[in-house]
């Protein structure tokens, strides 16, 4: 697999990636969120077979469902597949969020969902952040935890 | 109530009903500004929308600095460069041109300026609203404005000035405020980051507005202010930043700014020449060849570099900026050029854009599937 990686100036960055098989995949990450996929079959150059535009929360969750986070096909092995049930999600708090302005310490985590870290823009990550740390707009919230607890952990925010 | 916010009302009504009306037909709205600016202009008091227009004007100027900044130049493919460099070959030969037209020098070079350089912020907004991003002739187009507007930016910067003490001025200022950047750069980054939108947003707007003046009260161009303060915001690390928090205002200044452009055009064009008509449609045809041999250089296919050529052709922001230049220094003409191929180029060059894959095809029908489908059958 190859992974070109270029700056369109004005518009985002583009990403070519060419599988195996001869298959390229082009993905447009617009400055705005907006994604842009364009998949071109093996020798075909022209005209792509297909394209797709995603938002970006619709690129997040299909980004973690092609990186086996969210369902581990049992293909891929015994460890992994034990790890199956157990999912990794990170939460942005967007703005109108209930998080914003909270203290880790409030947030109602459901039993068998953990907070792993904080991560703030712009600044170091917070691994296992303590019950006094201030949640703040644009932060994101890396949760594990069995898949259960952690759709209801989504839900309840 | 201030009288203003009438003929801004009027203004926006106007704007929303083309846009609403092109946006049926999947065309970008850009080109409907100026064509209702030059179909309705007569009856709207556009000096009323001040300072919108010219505010939209600094933001556009402001955002191409933000966008195409020097920093771009590092992560410039070879491609996009030998694509640049033919396209560059337009201003020795609209220098000539400006020159058989019996304009001096300094004319000919405002005149090369503006046959050159193309609109980075309409063609990114066709490429964007067309989808078109992730085509290959796309990555090369955007390569080569990059080029274009640092070349242009600092054309501007030695024609702009009045007299040599303007130029001095504002090569100086424009060193001043790069050093800031350069030495500032870290502590004010970290320092930004804690700082709300709001505050981000207000700051932005008054530092591009504050340093437009600033170069204009020196006597250099105000529109290098603009554009030097979006490549200093650039390093600063706020482009995505200030993309997100400047997009709106500056799309409304923007679609005021096309408008005022084609109200105002009639006046302006009123005694036009052959030659002035003459010199705008050879200016737009000038740099077709040029773009599609670039084109080829940069590895597109025949159909992809036919693409690349007709992107280029849309003119905008910095050929107005040069022809005001022009129209201040006392070259009319020059200035009638530049709002001739601005108001020609911006709808021709969205409609080309538009149905440039139906030319595509029309052109060079693909042989290829058909012979593959002959074999089938």
């Amino acid at each position: 697999m190859k992974v070109e990686e270029v700056a369109l100036p004005g518009v985002g960055r583009k990403f070519t990636i060419t599988m195996a098989s001869g298959d390229r995949l082009v993905i447009v990450v617009h400055s705005s969120g907006k994604r842009e996929l364009q998949y071109f079959e093996a020798g075909e150059d022209d005209e792509p077979r297909a394209a797709l535009d995603l938002t970006d929360e619709e690129a997040r969750e299909v980004g973690a469902i092609l990186a086996g986070v969210l369902f581990h096909p049992e293909a891929v092995g015994d460890t992994q597949s034990k790890l199956g049930q157990k999912v990794i999600e990170w939460i942005k708090v967007l703005p109108g969020s209930r998080l914003a302005g909270k203290r880790v310490g409030e947030i109602p985590l459901p039993p068998g969902a953990h907070l792993l870290a904080v991560d703030r823009p712009g600044a170091p990550l917070v691994p296992n952040p303590g019950p006094e740390v201030v949640l703040e707009l644009g932060d994101t919230l890396v949760v594990a935890g069995t898949r259960e607890a952690v759709e209801a952990l989504k839900r309840s925010l | 109530m201030h009288p203003s916010l009438e003929a801004f009302a009027l203004a926006a009504g106007l704007l929303a009903l083309g846009a609403a009306l092109v946006r049926r037909f999947g065309f970008p709205p850009l080109p409907v500004y100026l064509l209702t600016g030059l179909l309705m202009g007569h009856r709207l008091p556009v000096e009323e929308l001040e300072p919108l227009p010219s505010l939209g004007l600094l933001l556009l100027l402001f955002s191409v600095g933000l966008e195409f900044g020097p920093d771009r130049l590092k992560e410039l493919s070879g491609r996009a460069t030998r694509a640049g460099l033919y396209d560059a070959l337009a201003l020795p030969l609209g220098f000539l041109l400006g020159l058989l037209a019996g304009l001096d020098p300094r004319g000919a070079a405002l005149l090369a300026g503006i046959i050159y350089i193309s609109s980075s912020a309409v063609i990114v907004k066709l490429i964007i609203d067309l989808r078109r991003a992730a085509n290959p002739e796309s990555e090369v187009v955007l390569g080569v404005l990059v080029l274009e507007d640092l070349v242009i930016a600092l054309l501007l910067a030695l024609l702009g000035g009045h007299g040599p003490g303007g130029v001095l001025a504002g090569v100086l200022l424009a060193l001043a405020y790069l050093a800031f950047a350069r030495l500032l750069g870290p502590h004010l980054v970290r320092l930004m980051e804690s700082f709300s939108d709001e505050l981000v947003l207000l700051l932005g707007a008054a530092f591009t507005t504050g340093t437009a003046l600033l170069f204009h009260a020196l006597g250099a161009s105000e529109g290098v202010g603009a554009f030097l303060s979006g490549m200093v915001a650039a390093s600063l690390g706020l482009r995505e930043r200030l993309e997100r928090l400047f997009g709106p205002v500056r799309d409304l200044g923007v679609a005021l700014f096309f408008l005022v452009v084609g109200a105002e055009a009639t006046g302006l064009l009123r005694g036009l020449t052959p030659v002035g008509a003459g010199l705008a449609l050879l200016g737009l045809l000038l740099k077709l060849p040029l773009n599609h041999l670039g084109g080829a250089r940069a590895g597109l296919g025949r159909k992809r570099r036919l693409y690349a050529a007709l992107y280029l052709l849309p003119r905008g922001e910095f050929n107005l900026v040069l022809g005001s230049l022009a129209l201040a220094q006392g070259y009319p003409l020059v200035a009638q050029v530049a709002v001739l191929m601005v108001l020609l180029s911006v709808p021709l060059g969205a409609l080309l854009i538009r149905f440039a894959p139906e030319i595509g095809k029309a052109l060079f029908p693909p042989e290829k599937k058909a012979r593959a489908a002959a074999k089938a059958g």
